[in-house]
């Protein structure tokens, strides 16, 4: 069964400028895709056109056998984890603590469990010295650590990560690979862009490479 | 007459809101917003897709006016719930009132939009306005669209870790955005300092005198604008 599945989708930005045209992907369980492709050609809209951030000028998108397009964002966020490619512009909180807490309290979750299971990811993403700091002076580094730990405060049923190994050291790329390994072994499909040629190859199930808006395996 | 210099389309801006908040009498206000309504048709704005964009800031004046209207107790009451007025003659008139000069004030702003932040900037430059003072209206002009990304991608953010906001009650709404105002406010000011040393760095007043590599013409065309616009601004001033 595919997780994703894009068909025929076609997507336009407002000057006019075509990105897609009748382009179609199928993102399967437990397996973890690779994206790549050069500089600006276009890696990042199949991720936002999948979270309904944008959407499409034409085409269906399905997650989970649900219509992209009768999900809300909140709705999506619950079913798909997703690493912004731009860390700082997913960060909204006044610390590194309730970066990772406040949407889970929000909604009610037990906050003992929540407060244990944020600080397991501290640990696991090297965050601890940083817990009470706010995220906007955080180091890029940390910022990125930290998007992919708010993310993983819920186990989500697929992960999108928008290039996640930019601008982390070799010791931090490692841990987070433990961390993608384990979600691998729980069957949760992830798609990533990144150019890390020695990531992909130790991740990788199918790598896919976009060019001219057409993908080719 | 997108052509037509930037000075030109402030004067005739400066005009029209100067007489919107000098005259509060319905058929004055209502003559001055078609005066802007024309202008800005000349200047080829579709004021109907403007609408369209500010839908919420339209919502949001009516709602205010409505609420003006119920609150004013002076003037002959129209409708009345047993002992209670709800609505007054006057307090309608006050709240149309209000609808008419936002609607100038938004017109011409529209007016302004058909000129770049870079040619306004030129233009009160060459009106002699201190350079300094130009720029900072700049950039407050260039980072609104910023700061407004900024918010939508908080929002977003947020609504991707699963908070419905479509969902949740209007009291916890109120709580998200004043969750993320800090966050916005730190990273203004993270911004600001950042493009103040980037400016410093790049020689920002090093020199008292500047050149311009944009240097804005007034055409015949444009005095004569000008002229007819005060002209008309005189001719209502005098007989209205």
């Amino acid at each position: 069964m595919n997780n994703i599945d894009i068909n025929n989708i076609s997507y336009e930005y407002h000057r006019g400028r075509q990105i897609f045209n009748n382009f179609s992907l199928q993102l399967k369980n437990g397996e973890t895709t690779f994206l790549t492709g050069c500089n600006g050609c276009g890696k990042t809209t199949p991720t936002k056109l999948i979270m309904g951030i944008i959407k499409p000028t034409s085409g269906e998108i399905k997650i989970f056998g649900k219509r992209a397009d009768s999900l809300s964002l909140g709705s999506m966020g619950e079913i798909i984890g997703y690493v912004f490619q731009y860390p700082e512009r997913q960060l909204f909180s006044s610390s590194v603590m309730d970066e990772l807490t406040f949407p889970l309290i929000f909604k009610g979750y037990n906050k003992i469990e929540t407060f244990e299971k944020a600080k397991d990811l501290l640990k696991i993403f090297d965050l601890e010295k940083v817990k009470n700091s706010y995220p906007s002076l955080l180091s890029y580094g940390e910022k990125r650590r930290l998007a992919i730990a708010s993310v993983l405060m819920v186990v989500p049923k697929y992960l999108i990560l928008d290039e996640p190994t930019a601008s982390l050291d070799n010791h931090r790329i490692d841990a987070l690979s433990d961390v993608l390994i384990e979600l691998k072994n729980r069957k949760i499909g992830m798609l990533i862009i990144s150019h890390n040629k020695t990531f992909i190859e130790k991740h990788k199930d199918r790598v896919i490479k976009l060019e001219g808006g057409q993908i080719y395996e | 007459m997108n052509d037509i210099d930037p000075r030109t389309k402030l004067i005739q801006v400066l005009i029209l809101s100067t007489l919107a908040l000098i005259y509060n009498k319905l058929s004055l206000l209502s003559l001055i917003l078609l005066a802007a309504i024309v202008i800005a048709l000349l200047n080829r704005i579709n004021l109907l897709s403007i609408l369209i964009r500010l839908k919420r800031l339209v919502k949001m004046i009516i709602l205010i006016a409505l609420i003006q209207s119920l609150l004013t107790k002076t003037g002959n009451p129209i409708f009345r719930i047993g002992n209670f007025t709800l609505l007054t003659d006057y307090g309608l008139i006050k709240s149309l009132e209000f609808i008419l000069r936002l609607g100038i004030i938004i017109v011409s702003a529209a007016i302004i939009t058909t000129s770049s932040s870079r040619e306004i900037i030129q233009g009160l430059i060459q009106w002699h306005c201190p350079y300094e003072i130009a720029f900072m209206v700049s950039v407050a002009i260039r980072f609104l669209p910023i700061f407004k990304e900024e918010m939508t991608d908080m929002i977003t953010a947020i609504q991707l870790r699963g908070i419905d906001l479509h969902k949740v009650k209007f009291n916890k709404k109120i709580q998200v955005y004043k969750y993320i105002l800090t966050p916005i406010t730190i990273n203004s000011v993270i911004k600001a300092k950042e493009l103040a040393a980037a400016m410093e760095m790049r020689g920002f007043r090093a020199y008292p005198q500047r050149t311009s590599y944009m240097v804005l013409k007034m055409q015949a065309f444009d005095y004569i604008i000008i002229g007819l616009s005060i002209a008309a601004a005189f001719l209502f001033f005098t007989f209205q």
